[in-house]
């Protein structure tokens, strides 16, 4: 079978809460046995290192139905809808600041502040849940495998860059 | 005669004993062609024998027996050379009807003996004679590739042994390294040279204070430019003083300031060198061949690549560096000491050859230690690397209190060794120090004694430069003491990181050919191999797979199936007669070239820790996203990855992240997909997955065979529905070689296999009916 990837000519509606609606153009909905599938899920494929490109559309058995190769093949209608729903399914904090960093039997407790407001979190190991990319961009992951991201850790103030460095 | 000798064909010289036999056996017409020098002699001692090969006869000529023994080919039947355990004969059933042992040898010439019996066979089989004469010539080659002096094999017939090659070589190999940075290294010498010279100033300026500017002193100085200092202060002492100080502290500045200049670039030398030598040694690591690990543990590789590598690293900067510093120090002392007393000088001298006794002595001591030290370290280390990654099996056998105890044993050895080697250690520099000491006992005494008598030439002064000189002197004795202690471990090192570094990479012909695209035409000629020269894991294996064809191989457990695949997808390379595809012999393939043609699929899926996007695309480097996403379809992989909440992101080997046994088997599929191999060989892929995972990646694995030649080892044989040949393997030989449907009908080994494995399949399909 081969992949469906979503053009143009297939639109993308807002079906409930953050699931989508797929009207699929006439050739791909020859190819799909269907021209309407309702109640996709759009999910990054590379959530970390590409998130704008493949953009999978999984149906309630979790099984792919079809591909946004990126938002510049669908028309903006639908690119805007599946930014939307992904919005609402991939919540990852931007952290502006860290307020504090206290350390306990190896555990790491970070208090920051973010885009979404101060939250405290503990992270588990620091090797392996903090990464530092050469670019500055931050990936951090507490211990109850929540996602936060640091754009450009360059930017940080002082004392926030001081606390991340001592553990990179 | 000598005409003779040249055209035999030997393993080694022949013995004087022998040589009459030749020339008669030429006068008779049957001349001898290949002679194999034995080692053994019928009644099992050792004694050198010879066995004269003619086209007729074979005779034997051993200094045990009266005479010689002749053995007509025509007479022997069923020809074997028969390995036992230290020794091996060969044997033959004579016209007696009764086998009849005719050589007897150690494993030196197997080889060879195997050749020759098969020799006698095949002439005896009537095959043409100058065929076999043909392949004697080229075993006889292959014996001749070994060093002679430790018999390792050699990379090519005539090349220099390794092992046996000069020192000298070892110290350019490593001085490679350094060189790079002899102009930070002859700038550091240079600011060496300085602080030293530096560091000589202040006993004079100290002496010069106790004479000329404290008073009761004599009052003169040796020193013109300290007594021209002097004279500019209208001989002042408290400003002389003041003076002096000043010029006491500008040269501590001088000597330590430049000193931190000097321990920087030192340190990124060091460091710049030792991580070039990291980079050679883990870069030949991974060309080695498969034989290299099968010998050395893996974590003592590891070990050599990040430990030995620095300590031969700080050993290196210790030649190049501070031995010649010391040098200069030493010297520098010597000459002052002489041009302020010669006298009071050899007196402190004395201790000197007590101290180059010792540390002689010492360091034979401390040799072999060392280098045990290193391997109970290693022992210690195997023990880590063996047991934490198992650490399943361990508890799940209640291990945990065995493994425990095996690693405090061999810890316990490691400290065993080390507090031996302390007791030197420690003991060693401190007897060097109190010797050196000593020395300034005796300038106390004697100097002290001449000064109170008021002898010329000798002042308070004097003696208080001279016992600041003479305990200078001792920081570079110890050091050339304690230099032999850090050259033993550096040599130890060294020994590791050139069994590395020169270690035989896999074999690369030079005129290899990068192959384009296999048909997949898969040809044994006569193969055999064996792993120790003990047991031939494969013995004569012939066969040819048709492009296209799925190849079952099926057999017990160390039948040799895997060795099979081993030797093809040549991880070993030492094997006897031909492997060839699509009609070329595969040693003629570029290496890289040649495996990124087959995919193969291991039994166990070994997975890096990175992404799943990166290990799928580790075996096309720079592969597109779809190209991977379609990899990742083919092997049934695509939709379990997409669950994943990271996607092609997801980092495996993480905490948290659930990827099966099953999934990793297809994610390893899909990296084999990637590669579009023209042949794929699957090692058991199937064997440690839930029968429902087996669908998944047999529907994988049958979208992907599509046209491609493939080998498929299973002991599952449902695994095999889409084989259409079976090669069924036992004990190193092809048994069976056919089509399901005729090995059926051959009711042989498969039939019996299939029967028993039908018998199991039915009576589960059973109990679970009852069950339900």
């Amino acid at each position: 079978m081969n992949r469906i990837y979503v053009t143009k000519d297939d639109k993308i509606e807002k079906y409930e809460n953050h699931l989508v609606k797929l009207t699929l153009s006439a050739a791909h909905s020859e190819e799909a046995g269907e021209g309407e599938i309702v109640g996709l899920e759009p999910r990054r494929l590379f959530p970390v290192s590409n998130p704008d490109s493949y953009i999978t559309l999984l149906d309630e058995d979790g099984k792919e139905r079809a591909v946004i190769r990126s938002y510049s093949e669908i028309d903006e209608a639908s690119a805007a809808t599946v930014k939307q729903s992904l919005a609402d399914y991939y919540l990852v904090p931007k952290i502006l600041r860290i307020i504090s960093k206290a350390e306990k039997y190896g555990t790491l407790r970070w208090t920051v502040e973010t885009d979404r407001g101060i939250i405290a979190f503990d992270i588990r190991n620091r090797n392996h849940d903090i990464h530092v990319m050469r670019s500055g961009f931050v990936r951090v992951r507490d211990a109850n495998d929540n996602r936060y991201i640091i754009e450009d850790c360059n930017k940080l103030d002082k004392h926030s860059y001081a606390l991340l460095i001592a553990d990179t | 005669m000598e005409n003779l000798l040249k055209m035999l064909l030997k393993n080694k010289e022949l013995p004087a004993r022998a040589l009459p036999l030749v020339e008669s056996l030429a006068e008779s017409g049957d001349k001898a062609l290949f002679a194999i020098v034995g080692d053994m002699g019928l009644d099992g001692k050792y004694g050198e024998t010879t066995l004269l090969f003619t086209a007729k006869k074979a005779v034997l000529c051993d200094a045990s027996l009266e005479g010689v023994r002749e053995y007509l080919y025509e007479d022997m039947e069923d020809v074997r050379a028969k390995r036992m355990y230290g020794n091996a004969t060969l044997s033959a059933k004579m016209k007696s009807g009764k086998r009849e042992i005719f050589f007897r040898y150690t494993y030196g010439v197997a080889a060879l003996c195997d050749a020759a019996a098969l020799f006698i066979s095949h002439l005896n089989e009537g095959k043409s004679f100058n065929e076999e004469y043909a392949i004697i010539s080229v075993a006889y080659e292959k014996a001749l590739s070994v060093c002679p002096k430790c018999g390792r094999p050699l990379l090519h017939p005539g090349a220099e042994c390794i092992m046996c090659r000069s020192k000298k070589k070892i110290v350019k190999q490593l001085s490679k390294y350094i060189l790079p940075h002899t102009k930070t290294l002859v700038f550091c010498i240079f600011l060496s040279l300085f602080t030293t010279f530096m560091a000589l100033v202040p006993p004079a300026i100290t002496g010069f204070i106790v004479d000329a500017v404290f008073p009761g002193g004599s009052g003169t100085s040796t020193i013109p430019i300290l007594g021209a200092i002097k004279n500019a202060f209208q001989g002042e002492p408290k400003k002389v003083l003041t003076a002096m100080i000043i010029l006491l502290l500008s040269t501590y500045i001088l000597q330590y300031g430049i000193g931190i200049i000097r321990s920087y670039l030192m340190r990124m030398v060091g460091n710049k060198t030792v991580a070039a030598l990291r980079n050679d040694i883990y870069r030949k690591a991974q060309y080695l061949p498969m034989k290299f690990y099968d010998k050395t543990s893996t974590g003592s590789v590891i070990n050599r690549i990040s430990g030995d590598s620095a300590t031969l690293q700080s050993f290196m900067l210790r030649i190049t560096q501070e031995a010649v510093v010391h040098l200069f120090q030493l010297v520098g002392i010597v000459v002052i000491m002489i041009s302020l007393n010669p006298g009071l000088t050899l007196l402190s001298l004395l201790p000197i050859p007590f101290v180059v006794f010792a540390s002689r002595f010492f360091s034979k001591k401390m040799r072999p230690l060392y280098r045990r030290i290193w391997r109970r370290w290693t022992k210690v280390s195997s023990v880590m690397a063996d047991t934490i990654p198992c650490i399943k099996v361990v508890k799940s056998f209640t291990g945990e209190e065995r493994s425990t105890a095996v690693f405090e044993e061999k810890n316990e050895d490691w400290l065993n060794m080390e507090l031996r080697l302390g007791k030197i250690v420690t003991a060693f520099p401190q007897i060097i120090s109190f010797c050196v000491t000593c020395g300034s006992l005796i300038i106390w005494g004697i100097g002290g004694g001449k000064v109170i008598d008021g002898v010329g030439g000798y002042s308070a002064g004097l003696i208080v430069s001279f016992i600041s000189y003479a305990s200078m002197f001792y920081n570079p004795v110890t050091f050339f003491a304690n230099l032999s202690d850090s050259f033993q471990s550096a040599l130890a090192s060294t020994e590791k990181i050139l069994d590395i570094l020169e270690a035989e990479p896999e074999i690369e012909l030079p005129n290899s050919v990068t192959p384009d695209h296999f048909k997949g035409k898969i040809e044994f000629n006569h193969v055999s191999f064996s792993f120790d020269r003990t047991k031939k894991v494969l013995d004569d294996v012939t066969f040819t797979i048709n492009p296209g064809e799925v190849v079952g191989i099926v057999g017990t457990t160390g039948s040799g199936k895997s060795t099979l695949v081993n030797l093809l997808m040549r991880f070993y390379d030492g094997y006897s007669g031909e492997i060839l595809v699509d009609g070329h012999n595969i040693k003629n393939f570029n290496l890289a070239g040649y495996r990124s043609q087959i995919g193969y699929v291991q039994q166990e899926p070994q997975m890096f820790s990175d992404t799943i996007f990166n290990n799928i695309a580790y075996s096309v480097p720079g592969s597109t996203v779809e190209d991977v996403m379609a990899a990742a379809d083919t092997a049934n992989a695509h939709g379990f990855i997409c669950r994943q909440p990271d996607g092609y992101d997801t980092m495996l080997g993480e905490r948290g992240v659930g990827v099966s046994g099953g999934e990793k088997q297809r994610l390893s599929i899909a990296r084999a997909v990637l590669m579009r191999p023209s042949m794929l060989i699957f090692d058991e892929a199937t064997a440690a997955v839930d029968s429902e995972t087996e669908h998944l990646i047999q529907d994988a694995i049958d979208k992907l065979i599509e046209g491609k030649t493939t080998l498929m080892i299973a002991h599952r044989l449902s695994t095999l529905r889409r084989a259409n040949r079976i090669l069924v393997v036992d004990n190193g030989h092809i048994i069976e070689n056919g089509t399901p449907e005729e090995l059926m009908a051959l009711k042989g080994k498969y039939y019996k296999l299939v029967q028993i494995q039908s018998m199991a399949a039915e009576s589960e399909r059973m109990r679970r009916e009852e069950r339900f």
